[in-house]
């Protein structure tokens, strides 16, 4: 059985000094709050990332807080926003994920989208298939898609792991090999 | 050896502002140690030209120059304008004033209560001002709240501003301030946000980074390379980082803003052309007085 995905929610607002965020310096002071955070939480994989509170943060700030952290603990925790509705903000984000090559995910309720990086015309079946469940395995996958391989199916996913799209745990399969599954970063607990 | 920079009698932008330095020669020539600016009856010093030449002179001031300022017509003339946008509060102590340094601070007595004025502030990252992005903001809004795109525009402003003002940290290595002032004119039906800094040149500090982060660009002319940093983004720090100003330049091209970027030698005019700032609609300026910094000034219609 699979055990729960330890997850807990970040407000962002609580680590900055005014609902405004703006420049390096800030973001880089911000930065090392929010790491402590994370860091104090050694179990946690999964950060959901409220922006309720913030008005209004600069690319600058963007990328020197959320998305610098994304891309440290690509492949090892998943950051994901939520209540992130404000157009502009959004577009803020979007540009500093993009800038820094790192996929981060947006939820409004059950739907969400990736934004700053898409993933590649070939691994886009598998990440839209794992978005639809919190946990995802290559057999499952080639199973709702009979006509791609197995070995085809895990690289696909390993591939969406090492670009920050997806986590991944290793399991003991009945088999008593290693299994890998993979899960989405964000999104309604099932 | 002393220079005389004569300003024109009429309206002075940072165009005017440039004619008049070429013709003075050099003020930051290594053979000048005096510098009078003269300021004639109908000169009209503009808000793009005013925190440029508030730059310039605290850069001669630091250097030990000489610098007199001599204004014809007094308080009634652009002395006065001067003194209401804060260029007083701002300029070094031992730089001369004639007729004489105002008595008050026009900025003092009345900022905040023009709508249509942004007073000159102070930019330097360890006297963060944390009111001045949403000031600047304001002040846009309440000119161009009219446009069918006022909505957007607010956020795209603030950005804009946000990522200016942290581009002067950034870059800025230097004693001296940095600059903010905005002005509307209404009759001109524009905008004008500028934004000055005495720091390294965004040219001084990309110029060596390039062989190593972008060696396809090292033989761009500084024109076509200003232009690149505004498209792509570039920075000395790699290809990760750069962002802020190429977003600015996005955001300010979905309102047709014209950008105007000043650096050491030279300086840039940008048009939006086909939904971004290119290479060939933008205009170069090679050769130019050295002014320390980098000064970028954004006009955006009030209309759309």
């Amino acid at each position: 059985m699979d055990e729960p995905l330890e997850s807990t929610t970040l407000r962002l607002a609580d680590f900055m000094t005014s609902p405004q965020g703006w420049g390096r310096e800030q973001g880089r002071v911000v930065y090392n709050k929010l790491l402590s955070f994370v860091e104090s939480r050694p179990g946690t994989i999964l950060f959901r990332v409220s922006i309720k509170g913030v008005t209004r943060v600069d690319i600058s700030f963007a990328s020197e807080t959320i998305v610098e952290l994304a891309r440290r603990y690509r492949g090892i925790k998943g950051f994901a926003f939520i209540d992130l509705e404000d157009p502009d903000m959004l577009e803020n984000w979007e540009a500093a994920a993009a800038r820094k090559n790192q996929p981060i995910m947006v939820w409004n309720g059950s739907s969400g989208r990736v934004i700053g990086v898409e993933p590649s015309q070939g691994t886009v079946e598998a990440f839209l298939f794992a978005l639809t469940r919190p946990r995802t395995r290559a057999t499952e996958f080639v199973k709702a898609m009979p006509n791609i391989a197995i070995a085809n199916a895990s690289t696909k996913f390993k591939q969406l792991w090492e670009q920050g799209f997806l986590l991944r745990r290793e399991n003991v399969a009945e088999s008593g090999g290693v299994e890998y599954v993979y899960l989405r970063i964000g999104g309604p607990e099932v | 050896m002393l220079c005389t920079v004569a300003l024109p009698s009429a309206w002075v932008n940072a165009s005017r502002l440039e004619d008049a330095l070429r013709l003075s020669g050099d003020p930051h020539g290594a053979a000048i140690y005096d510098v009078h600016i003269l300021f004639p009856v109908g000169c009209k010093v503009m808000v793009d030209a005013a925190i440029r030449l508030l730059s310039l002179i605290n850069q001669l001031s630091f250097c030990t120059l000489g610098v007199r300022l001599n204004f014809e017509e007094g308080e009634a003339g652009t002395m006065g304008y001067l003194n209401r946008v804060g260029f007083f509060d701002h300029l070094a102590p031992a730089v001369e004033v004639l007729p004489a340094r105002p008595a008050v601070s026009g900025a003092d007595i009345y900022r905040g209560t023009n709508l249509e004025l942004v007073e000159i502030a102070r930019i330097n990252k360890d006297y963060r001002d944390e009111t001045l992005l949403s000031r600047l903001t304001d002040a846009l809004m309440c000119a161009c709240g009219t446009r069918n795109d006022a909505g957007e525009l607010k956020g795209a402003a603030w950005t804009i501003f946000a990522e200016l003002i942290d581009n002067v940290f950034s870059h800025s290595a230097t004693p001296l301030d940095g600059y903010a002032a905005l002005q509307v004119y209404t009759r001109g039906g524009k905008l004008k946000v500028a934004v000055s800094d005495s720091g390294l040149g965004i040219m001084q500090t990309l110029r060596p980074a390039l062989r190593t982060e972008f060696p396809k660009l090292t033989a761009l002319s500084d024109t076509d390379l200003v232009v690149e940093i505004f498209r792509q983004g570039l920075s000395r720090h790699g290809p990760d980082r750069g962002c802020g100003l190429k977003y600015s330049a996005a955001k300010a091209i979905k309102f047709r803003a014209n950008l105007d970027v000043r650096l050491p030698n030279n300086r840039v005019l940008l048009t939006p052309a086909a939904g971004s700032y290119q290479a060939n609609t933008a205009y170069g300026y090679d050769q130019l007085p050295l002014m320390w910094g980098t000064h970028i000034c954004f006009d955006f219609r009030l209309n759309g």
